[in-house]
């Protein structure tokens, strides 16, 4: 029986749990995105403020995917196939802005044209 | 091996144990992150390199931002409830859902269009230096991605109307459209994050 068939018969007790934490992510995201918008306004230590931002929103974005997308109630397979893209590109980002920075960039060659 | 679990492993929705619709829209979100992905890095990457070419803080409204952040959450939040209503075969419910989606959608656009518009005002568009350029092609990009999810959504409610939607057929197709929206959310929590409230820092 295909999974598009069994989903109706999915226990709606546990659509109820999942129900209760999609209400208590949702409020939790909403309070990050508040958090967030008081703290660059901060006098606080940039490089804090800096690591606590990319912190919450690494939070909001794995907790979007984990709970709101259910790949934590899903297959591995479906985590693999969209975690290999997720590395892919974060490990892409990382590599440029190293790669990109000044001292390697020669500006005189850039400008040349 | 029984009938059933024979004709379950040979049911063409199913080659990989999950249905085929939800692993190939994995695949695609996999592969639309490197698509983000090269866009934010080249942002950051024209940011670092030229700081001085323009200073966005005296044109960025965060409060406006975090509002539409705040929107497309709650969108991803009724979304999810909407999947979970076709789960439970609740038509009415999903139905309900499903248009607050898209409210909240088309608001999120709305914020869009009148940042934009503002900008533009301010001289700030997509031919006006690299942080004009690397900004409105990285916003305007997601800003397409959110369009194209609030049409998919409203052909989606417009077929739950006609009476061929049935709930125990179409559960997946449901799950698979949340996942397109709510991939647009998360990508949307990056760019506000690493676009915008970096540089109030």
């Amino acid at each position: 029986m295909s999974e598009a068939h069994s989903a109706p018969h999915a226990d709606h007790s546990s659509e109820n749990e999942k129900y209760h934490a999609f209400i208590n992510l949702a409020l939790v995201l909403a309070a990050i995105t508040g958090i967030e918008l008081v703290l660059v306004y901060l006098p606080f230590n940039e490089f804090l403020i800096f690591s606590v931002l990319i912190a919450l929103s690494l939070f909001k974005f794995v907790s979007v995917i984990a709970w709101f997308m259910h790949l934590i109630y899903d297959r591995l397979l479906l985590t693999l196939a969209f975690g290999t893209g997720l590395a892919i590109a974060t490990g892409t980002v990382i590599a440029l802005m190293f790669i990109m920075d000044r001292g390697f960039v020669d500006f005189e060659a850039i400008t040349a044209f | 091996m029984s009938d059933a679990a024979t004709a379950h492993n040979n049911d063409s929705h199913h080659n990989l144990m999950v249905d085929n619709k939800k692993l190939l829209m994995w695949l695609f979100l996999g592969s639309d992150c490197m698509f983000f992905g090269t866009m934010i890095s080249t942002h950051l990457i024209y940011r670092k390199l030229y700081p001085e070419s323009f200073d966005p803080t005296s044109l960025f409204s965060l409060e406006l931002t975090s509002f539409s952040t705040f929107i497309l959450l709650m969108s991803s939040f009724l979304m999810a409830l909407a999947v979970s209503a076709m789960h439970k075969c609740d038509m009415k419910s999903f139905r309900r859902n499903i248009i607050g989606v898209i409210f909240f959608g088309l608001i999120f656009l709305g914020c869009q269009v009148y940042e934009f518009t503002e900008f533009a005002h301010e001289g700030l568009t997509l031919k006006s230096g690299t942080f004009g350029s690397t900004f409105f092609m990285l916003t305007g990009t997601h800003g397409v991605h959110v369009a194209i999810g609030v049409f998919w959504l409203i052909c989606m409610y417009f077929y739950s109307h006609t009476g061929k939607m049935d709930p125990h057929e179409s559960a997946v197709d449901v799950e698979v459209a949340g996942l397109y929206w709510h991939f647009v959310d998360i990508v949307w929590i990056i760019i506000f994050t690493a676009i915008y409230l970096i540089e109030f820092i």
